[in-house]
């Protein structure tokens, strides 16, 4: 078993040290031959555009593996490059002044697919400008996705960040609210995120398995 | 077996003049001297080892290519070595390296670096002949993170360390069967217009784990 594990681990790593590479080139064999000239002028112009291209490379991957039709896989890369085009405009908006870092730009488009709304996205980031917005963009859309208000939701994420929580912990306070929404008793949305909010900084952290 | 003769025994232990012996005993005496003398020469050198004595006395001088330090050096790393093991040691120096190699998985599972988490993978595929784990943490490569179901009990489970961030993924089941993880709780929709929704996965690095 153990062994079988690490045997595993070791396949699953493989590819992710290629990811650094040309990203048009992993896509040879990969996705039908059909879509390829459209996906690599789509990559290219995500690199003309300092864009970051691993997203669109890891949606055409994702499309070749699954055997999308090459029409359907090149409109949801074409899909993603708008969607970094958005996500950019607003790393732009949130954080002036700087070239949009590519690492803000991924996860603001991640954010977005996850249906975050932009208003919601560029709030969290002017709050921290200078830090992977990834978990607490990750921790809104959770508030959201469990039907908590999304400015609410906003509101107790700032909180939470100028009380000193950051990255993971951020998630561990959407998780509190979850918990608390559950725990019953007629508790309404906005009692269990004042509930959390009471709590800040000391969120429960959640036990993993 | 004859006994011998006391006159010739006498004689072969130096106590009677072999002249003195009868015919017969003088004769059996002369034999059994050179025979004696035979066996106490120094045997002759096979053809072999007397060649292989000559070259170890006149070695044949180094070809030029070889006299330098590296090129000796290289001829040494290449020659072939004999290495004669006891099967205890043998069995010992195996027993050395699978606790050297396994006790780390048994005691704290796979470890992360600084920036990775392990991620555990856990499906309800009762009757599944095979289930793996398919995401954008290996390129979406088939064959690459199997699950597995020891004890047949439906329940098939991978662990791996994954880099820290955001990842999508799906299980495929039998090979043919793309299925989201439930147990996910998050879910993305894949972006292809079939509605088909990828799980997400959120690894934080283990460093950062109470």
């Amino acid at each position: 078993m153990r062994v079988r594990l690490a045997l595993a681990l070791g396949l699953a790593a493989a590819p992710l040290a290629a990811q650094s590479g040309n990203g048009a080139s992993r896509l040879a064999g990969r996705v039908p031959a059909a879509a390829l000239p459209a996906i690599d002028s789509i990559i290219a112009t995500a690199v003309a555009e300092s864009l970051p291209t691993e997203p669109l490379v890891q949606k055409a991957l994702e499309g070749g593996a699954k055997h999308v039709p090459a029409d359907r896989l090149v409109s949801g890369v074409r899909r993603g490059l708008l969607q970094l085009r958005a996500a950019r405009i607003i790393v732009a908006r949130a954080v002036p002044g700087q070239t949009p870092p590519e690492g803000h730009v991924a996860a603001v488009s991640a954010a977005l697919a996850r249906g975050l709304p932009a208003p919601i996205v560029e709030r969290l980031l002017t709050v921290a400008p200078n830090e992977s917005p990834g978990p607490a963009l990750h921790a809104a859309a959770d508030l959201i996705a469990h039907r908590f208000d999304p400015d609410s939701a906003a509101d107790l994420l700032v909180d939470a960040h100028n009380k000193g929580l950051r990255d993971g912990r951020l998630l561990d306070v959407a998780v509190a609210a979850d918990h608390e929404l559950q725990r019953g008793g007629g508790r309404t949305p906005s009692e269990a995120l004042a509930h959390v909010r009471a709590m800040l900084p000391n969120v429960p952290v959640p036990r993993r398995p | 077996m004859s006994p011998i003769d006391p006159r010739l025994q006498e004689a072969l232990d130096g106590e009677r003049d072999p002249g003195e012996l009868p015919a017969d005993l003088g004769e059996a005496y002369a034999r059994l001297i050179a025979a004696t003398q035979l066996l106490s020469a120094t045997p002759r050198l096979s053809v072999a080892a007397r060649v292989m004595a000559e070259i170890r006395q006149n070695p044949a001088p180094a070809p030029a290519h070889t006299r330098g330090p590296l090129r000796r050096s290289l001829r040494w790393l290449g020659r072939p070595i004999t290495v004669r093991l006891r099967p205890a040691w043998t069995l010992a120096l195996a027993a050395g390296l699978a606790t050297v190699l396994l006790l780390p998985f048994e005691r704290g599972g796979p470890r992360p670096g600084v920036t990775q988490g392990v991620a555990k993978f856990v499906g309800h595929f009762p009757g599944a002949r095979s289930v793996e784990v398919v995401g954008s943490f290996n390129d979406w490569s088939r064959g690459a993170l199997a699950l597995n179901d020891d004890d047949h009990d439906g329940i098939w489970h991978a662990d791996a360390v994954l880099p820290a961030g955001q990842h999508e993924y799906m299980f495929v089941v039998d090979g043919e069967r793309w299925v989201p993880d439930p147990l996910a709780g998050r879910f993305v929709d894949d972006g292809f217009g079939e509605g088909q929704q990828n799980s997400l996965l959120i690894v934080r690095p283990a460093a950062a784990q109470p």
